[in-house]
């Protein structure tokens, strides 16, 4: 399908439209930030936010979820939560992100409860309009991203591009009448993407992506672990804004009847003090500058190994949420490069 | 990277999804430790390879990992033995015969016992609740003994009501096809076997000219090590125990000079998922509920956090 | 099985955590299938000496209530601590940071010196007797309570988060109160309250109490960077941070 090109009024109507058909999420202000909720009229989406609070993992691996319910006698039940729904303005990096939890959830044991969700997502990804204070995606060669999504919007001066990428996306723009994008439109669309590249940078990593888990390798035992982990709070707020962290904790628990019950699972943290703990106390990483460390690793270098791309794709939330100021992902390797 | 929406694998199996199995038999064991035989309800074969562990479910309790302790040659049913540490470990204590619970696995690695160790001498150290996961590994080559060459098994533990598995240690020592010796670090009243640390069991006996034993008396052959290396290059050690362990017992091995290579361990971290998902259990790169919890030492020696 | 017999007792407290438990509605009869109150002040009017387990609300600031909370431990199967003043001794414990003497002129005048007005450094209750289980936060939260009696009823041990209220202020996508310029005691707070302050547009007091090894040194390093200083800190923590560990570590 082509690409089509619309003005704002019909950029509306056919959100407007798309809300009248199913369970569409959008981006919208909550307080001074943004954040992706259930979204109610196309007046409400704000598709020049700069970023959200929390990624939009959270509508395929949500805060808590129900995996099984259970009988005391011994039964077992998947909960499988299958209804579809549209993801509207979902950014470059958290698309890449989404595309290596997909890698991560899809592959080896395949995680029904995620794909479930997944494959009953249809995403629209967004360009990004305005640069978050920490964001440094053109860093990590995420300001623009090629692929895992059904449409991809761009904002040209005051008209909008509609790029369908798949079936699901031609599928969602039925019936949307729209001239379709000329040569000059499609110039000016690269011309935003190679601009992004510039303009999501507000850390400049000093070294390319690719060097990162050399660097790390060699840097286990650097000082500046310690030195910023005696800020941490173990608070884990770096991992639960992470669009690329996805650990989880499974808990039970019992209905009144204190016979069925449901087992779910819930946001975990490699950050938190008893992450690592195991029976008899014994705590494998004991102090903050262990798990501090952990994550850096974990995403410079572990999953990297693991999924060939690094688990950081320069959203800067982490560089936002953190109280302390210390989970600068750019200010850790750029130290890191300079004691090399 | 592949775009997984145009995924249609429909009627995937949930893997979080347990399945119903019934204990069959419980036997306190010691002070902390229980035997359980459990079968799948199904009446399927587990299917495990020593070493490899499953996630044990009570339902609304929660999930605990444990090995399965029996010998894949063992059909009908499996073992497990159970050290009572916290809430679902208790609750599979207060269990009794038809009671059920759920299983998912198994899950992870196991000892190569089809492959590598295959007509080699294999020589199997226990510290603990490490005999528990060896002891299925153990059985299977017991069970097809003429696949192997010289089989030692050496067990320690902390005092002698802590052993685990007494009728099958005078078993294992009876048997003259074995090679076995133990250790317990504080002896009783009751103990006549030796103490001191496992590693004790692996040292050349030294004369010790200012050792108290009286001139003219022999060095009783019950207290002398059992464990005789004729091949090192040719053995295959397995270890299994707690955390301190490993670094004494393998550069005990080193010192009998069994290549780094042939010697495998088993490690245990938290786990949640069992599947590679929750991240709880992982030491660097690896995965210890995909990746281990059997390991070639080699691969994690240079690992950091591992041993 | 007869279900286990319930007493509440209430200590030195606004009684606002045991209205927490009355206004549990529907579920108060979900509660009443699972246990049998017996002696409950606030809601009936008959009571009685034999229970299996015993919820005593109130920090103990007497030395008559040591005595009472310890006659309560030696009956009870289970004790349980039940809000922010049985856990950590709660707002009552901001007297301990005075002269003892200065809070009762201060609180009763001339009446001080009256025998009932007696009083003592407070206590949380596991400093007098031992407690099995904690029903943090001031007050607590309904859906934990009802979680572990739950628990008690299926002889599991709860799980009660070791994390700060951060963790689930985040997972419910709130923008920080640092970022307004507020100092909130999320970070080294125990979580296990779902947040509601953050949720609702405050930072976090605190009443949860610390989690085990609090980073308060860190949080005392950060005011600088939010252009506050340790004593707005520390005036912050007093309210419910009074005589915790945390302090004592210093
Ligand atoms: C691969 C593998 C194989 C194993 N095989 C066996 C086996 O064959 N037999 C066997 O008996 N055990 C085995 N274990 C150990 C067993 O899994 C644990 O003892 C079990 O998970 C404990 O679960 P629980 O629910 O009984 O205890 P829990 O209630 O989970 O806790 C037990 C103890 O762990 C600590 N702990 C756990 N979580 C926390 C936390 N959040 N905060 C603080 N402390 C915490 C505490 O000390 C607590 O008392 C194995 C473990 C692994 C990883
Ligand atoms: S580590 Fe930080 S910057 Fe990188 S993806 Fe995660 S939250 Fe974003
Ligand atoms: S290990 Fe830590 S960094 Fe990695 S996904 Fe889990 S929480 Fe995130
Ligand atoms: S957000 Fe900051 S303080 Fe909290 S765990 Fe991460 S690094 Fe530590
Ligand atoms: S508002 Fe408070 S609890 Fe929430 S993230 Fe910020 S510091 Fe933590
Ligand atoms: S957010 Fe803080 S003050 Fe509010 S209930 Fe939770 S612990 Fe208490
Ligand atoms: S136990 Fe969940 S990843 Fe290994």
């Amino acid at each position: 399908m082509n690409v089509k090109k619309l003005d704002r009024a019909a950029l509306d109507s056919w959100v407007d439209s798309l809300i009248a058909r199913q369970k569409v999420y959008g981006v919208q202000a909550r307080g001074e930030r943004f954040a992706f909720a259930p979204l109610a009229r196309a007046e409400d989406l704000r598709l020049d936010y700069d970023v959200t609070i929390l990624p939009p993992k959270k509508y395929f691996l949500p805060q808590t979820e129900d995996l099984v319910t259970f009988k005391r006698s011994g039964e077992y039940d998947s909960v499988l939560d299958d209804e579809p729904f549209v993801l509207l303005g979902v950014h470059p990096y958290d698309m890449v992100a989404v595309n290596q939890m997909d890698a991560i959830f899809s592959s080896d044991n395949y995680d029904v409860h995620y794909m479930t969700r997944r494959k009953n997502a249809a995403i629209v990804v967004c360009d990004v309009q305005n640069a978050s204070p920490n964001v440094f995606a053109g860093c990590m060669g995420t300001a623009t991203v090629k692929d895992g999504f059904d449409v991809l919007l761009t904002r040209i001066g005051d008209a909008w591009l509609v790029d369908a990428r798949t079936e699901k996306g031609a599928g969602l723009l039925e019936g949307v009448s729209a001239p379709d994008a000329g040569e000059a439109d499609l110039a000016a669309r690269e011309k935003v993407w190679a601009e992004n590249v510039e303009k999501l940078q507000r850390h400049k990593l000093n070294c390319a992506p690719s060097d990162i888990p050399d660097l790390l390798e060699k840097s286990y035992g650097h000082p500046v672990w310690e030195e910023r982990a005696a800020l941490c709070f173990s608070c884990g707020t770096c991992t639960n804004v992470c669009p690329t962290c996805y650990c989880f904790d499974v808990q039970d628990d019992v209905n009144w009847d204190v016979e069925t019950g449901k087992r779910s699972r819930t946001w975990d943290s490699c950050q938190l003090k008893d992450f690592a703990i195991v029976a008899g106390d014994h705590n494998f990483r004991p102090n903050a500058a262990d798990r501090f460390r952990h994550r850096y690793y974990r995403k410079g270098k572990y999953v990297a190994d693991k999924i060939g791309q690094i688990a950081c794709v320069g959203c800067g939330r982490c560089v936002t949420g953190c109280v302390a100021k210390i989970a600068n992902p750019v200010e850790i390797y750029n130290r890191l490069m300079e004691d090399k | 990277m592949s775009n997984v929406v145009s995924d249609t694998g429909a009627d995937r199996k949930d893997i979080y999804l347990p399945e119903a199995a019934t204990v069959v038999n419980v036997q306190p064991m010691t002070a902390m430790e229980s035997f359980f035989a459990f079968k799948l309800d199904s009446g399927r074969e587990l299917g495990h390879m020593p070493g490899q562990f499953v996630e044990v479910s009570v339902p609304g309790i929660g999930e605990a990992p444990i090995s399965v302790s029996s010998s894949p040659t063992l059909k009908g049913l499996f073992q497990m033995c159970i050290r009572r540490m916290g809430n679902v470990t208790n609750h599979l204590h207060k269990m009794k015969p038809g009671d059920r619970v759920g299983i998912r696995g198994p899950f992870g690695t196991h000892f190569p016992v089809d492959t590598v160790m295959k007509g080699k001498d294999i020589l199997f150290i226990a510290g603990g609740i490490g005999l528990v996961p060896l002891r299925s590994a153990i059985n299977y080559v017991l069970d097809n003994r003429k696949d192997y060459g010289e089989v030692s098994i050496l067990f320690g533990c902390k005092s002698p009501a802590e052993r685990l598995f007494t009728r099958e240690l005078a078993e294992w020592s009876a048997r003259e096809d074995v090679t076995f010796d133990e250790t317990v670090d504080v002896g009783d009243e009751s103990w006549k076997g030796k103490t001191g640390v496992i590693t004790s069991l692996m040292k050349k006996p030294v004369f010790d000219p200012k050792s108290t034993v009286q001139v003219g008396e022999e060095l009783s052959k019950e207290l002398m090590p059992a464990l005789e290396i004729k091949e090192p290059g040719n053995t295959i050690a397995l270890v299994c125990g707690p955390p301190v362990m490993y670094k004494f017992v393998i550069l005990e091995l080193k010192e009998l000079g069994v290549p780094i290579e042939n010697i495998y361990v088993s490690l245990e971290r938290r786990m949640k998922c069992g599947v590679g998902k929750c991240g709880h259990c992982q030491i660097n790169q690896y995965y210890v509920c995909q990746d281990g919890p059997v390991f070639k030492f080699a691969d994690v020696i240079d690992v950091r956090e591992a041993i | 099985m007869s279900k286990p017999r319930v007493a509440i007792f209430d200590f030195a407290c606004c009684e606002g955590c045991q209205l927490q438990i009355v206004n549990l509605e529907e579920e108060l009869l979900d509660l009443i299938s699972l246990v049998q109150p017996v002696a409950w002040r606030e809601a009936m009017s008959e009571s009685s000496d034999e229970y299996d387990i015993a919820i005593v609300e109130g920090s103990i600031t007497r030395p008559e209530d040591e005595e009472r909370v310890k006659e309560i431990r030696d009956r009870a199967g289970i004790l349980i601590a039940l809000g922010a003043c049985a856990t950590i001794g709660g707002i009552n414990k901001l007297k301990n940071n005075f002269d003892l003497d200065e809070v009762k002129r201060y609180v009763y005048g001339k009446d001080a010196e009256m025998p009932h007005l007696n009083t003592a450094m407070t206590k949380a209750v596991d400093e007098v007797v031992k407690v099995d289980y904690k029903v943090h936060g001031c007050p607590i939260n309904r859906s934990e309570f009802t979680y572990i009696v739950r628990c008690i009823a299926l002889g599991k041990e709860p799980v009660i988060p070791n994390y700060p209220v951060c963790v689930e202020c985040k997972k419910r996508e709130n923008v920080c109160r640092f970022e307004y310029g507020e100092i909130c005691l999320g970070p080294i707070t125990r979580a296990g309250c779902n947040a509601p302050c953050p949720s609702a547009g405050f930072w976090c007091y605190g009443c949860r109490g610390c989690v085990d090894d609090p980073n308060v040194n860190a949080a005392k390093d950060i005011m600088e960077k939010y252009g506050k200083t340790v004593e707005d800190l520390m005036q912050k923590m007093a309210l419910f941070g009074s005589g915790q560990k945390t302090e004592a570590r210093e």
